[in-house]
């Protein structure tokens, strides 16, 4: 039999960890609030799909059914998202088409640029946004809503909603980058090797530069712990407000001296799930003119 | 304003409630796949187009060749070796990349013609590999008497 203290200590625990199990479970799946940035990254999303791949699925660039009915789907499906129209319906929808880009037209067809992880993301980003009121803000559905509400004498809808949808993205964002940091922590990477072989593949060609060697193993200690720290940092506000502008200055260079924009540009549309929704509603609010004089400064952290 | 929790307050309907779990029971497995792909490819070796790993960039600049030339002079120092120039090729053209061991000896190959009979041509060289720079020609010997 435990003694007393023994007992005692072991009740405590349990009801610290009973605590942290009903905080997680409150921050995951009950939360709610504005669902402004939910629609802007749903507004993002699909300016992102049509930057990557609209002009490879312009109607004479596939003539077959398949791709005939992909690029239907492809330009229905995001437009719906753009606008707004059943716009988590459009989300799935646009979700879908990506989906069947990765795996059937990627994988099956073997049209290897459509299997990276740039499309991947942007379609668990499509899939994601679904699970959030991105339909109630910026959007014709809110247009509509509101048509409705006046033509009813009521107040406009309320744009707040459950955020699950937001909080699963930033787990997606700190498994993608703790794996990522993962896959680099090794000799070859950290020794600056791999970052050497990346620079003469893109830049220098097979003369390797004098002096680039120290920089090299520097960028590379850098961007393994950078990536370790976004990945068990951003989720936190303590630590959130030290890590974001390094990590939009990392997806910026990486954007300008690499071939993954579309990949640097998703990420950097994907940092405004880890905010306080209703505190960038308050921002956006200000920016329009329309709201309080009251600051959002120290709320966006 | 911080963001309002909505569940778990025990204020709710019973409805709520269980949406509220339902939600919860969702996020767990969804999140669970979020992690169980890389995982299973990063951790465990098991590969499949249906789990995604975060390998970003993991092939790029694999088989690059980094490598460098130099000639013996008559009295017998070392000097380095403009390839461009003895070649008479463009420095952004299609020589600024030796794309693999083959091409490497053609250039060798090249570079010891344009020098002549007697020409002593050192060329150190490695190859860019998953587990960092393989050397894969040094210049301990001539390479034009190979």
């Amino acid at each position: 039999m435990p003694a007393p203290s023994d007992a005692a200590s072991d009740r405590s625990g349990l009801r610290s960890m009973h605590a942290f199990a009903r905080r997680f479970a409150d921050w995951a799946a009950g939360t709610e609030g504005s669902s402004r940035p939910s629609a802007l990254i749903r507004i993002g999303l699909a300016m992102l799909f049509w930057s990557r791949w609209a002009g490879e699925l312009l109607l004479y660039m596939d003539q077959s059914p398949a791709g005939l009915f992909l690029a239907a789907n492809f330009f229905v499906a995001t437009t719906l998202l753009f606008v707004g129209y059943h716009s988590r319906a459009a989300a799935v929808w646009t979700g879908a088409v990506g989906l069947a880009m990765y795996y059937y037209f990627g994988f099956e067809l073997g049209r290897e640029p459509w299997t990276h992880h740039h499309t991947y993301l942007l379609t668990v980003a499509a899939l994601l946004i679904a699970l959030t009121p991105c339909d109630r803000s910026y959007s014709l559905d809110r247009y509509l809503a509101v048509m409705r509400a006046e033509r009813a004498g009521l107040p406009p809808p309320a744009e707040r909603g459950n955020l699950w949808g937001l909080r699963l993205i930033v787990v997606q964002l700190s498994v993608l980058y703790f794996f990522a940091a993962f896959d680099k922590s090794n000799y070859a990477f950290l020794s600056g090797a791999r970052i050497e072989q990346i620079f003469l593949w893109f830049y220098a060609g097979s003369d390797y530069p004098a002096g680039l060697a120290w920089p090299a193993t520097m960028v590379s200690v850098a961007v393994v712990a950078l990536e370790y720290c976004l990945a068990l940092g951003l989720p936190f506000r303590a630590t959130r407000r030290y890590l974001v502008l390094p990590g939009l200055a990392f997806h910026a260079i990486i954007y300008l001296t690499l071939p993954v924009y579309t990949f640097s540009a998703t990420m950097a549309l994907l940092y405004l799930a880890y905010f306080d929704a209703d505190a960038v509603s308050k921002v956006l609010t200000r920016l329009q003119g329309t709201g309080s004089t009251a600051t959002a400064k120290g709320e966006i952290s | 304003m911080a963001d309002i929790i909505s569940i778990g307050t025990g204020t709710e309907p019973a409805g709520r409630l269980s949406a509220g779990r339902l939600r919860l029971v969702a996020f767990t497995a969804i999140a669970a796949f979020m992690i169980a792909g890389p995982a299973a490819e990063q951790i465990f070796g098991v590969q499949s187009p249906w789990l995604r790993s975060w390998t970003m960039f993991s092939a790029i600049g694999l088989g690059v060749i980094d490598a460098s030339f130099e000639t013996r002079r008559p009295d017998g120092a070392l000097v380095p070796l403009d390839r461009f120039e003895m070649l008479g090729a463009p420095r952004n053209g299609k020589l600024k990349w030796i794309q693999n061991r083959d091409e490497l000896a053609s250039v060798i190959k090249r570079l010891c013609t344009v020098a002549g009979q007697g020409a002593d041509i050192r060329v150190r060289a490695r190859l860019g590999t998953r587990s960092g720079w393989q050397t894969i020609h040094t210049d301990a010997e001539n390479a034009c008497a190979e």
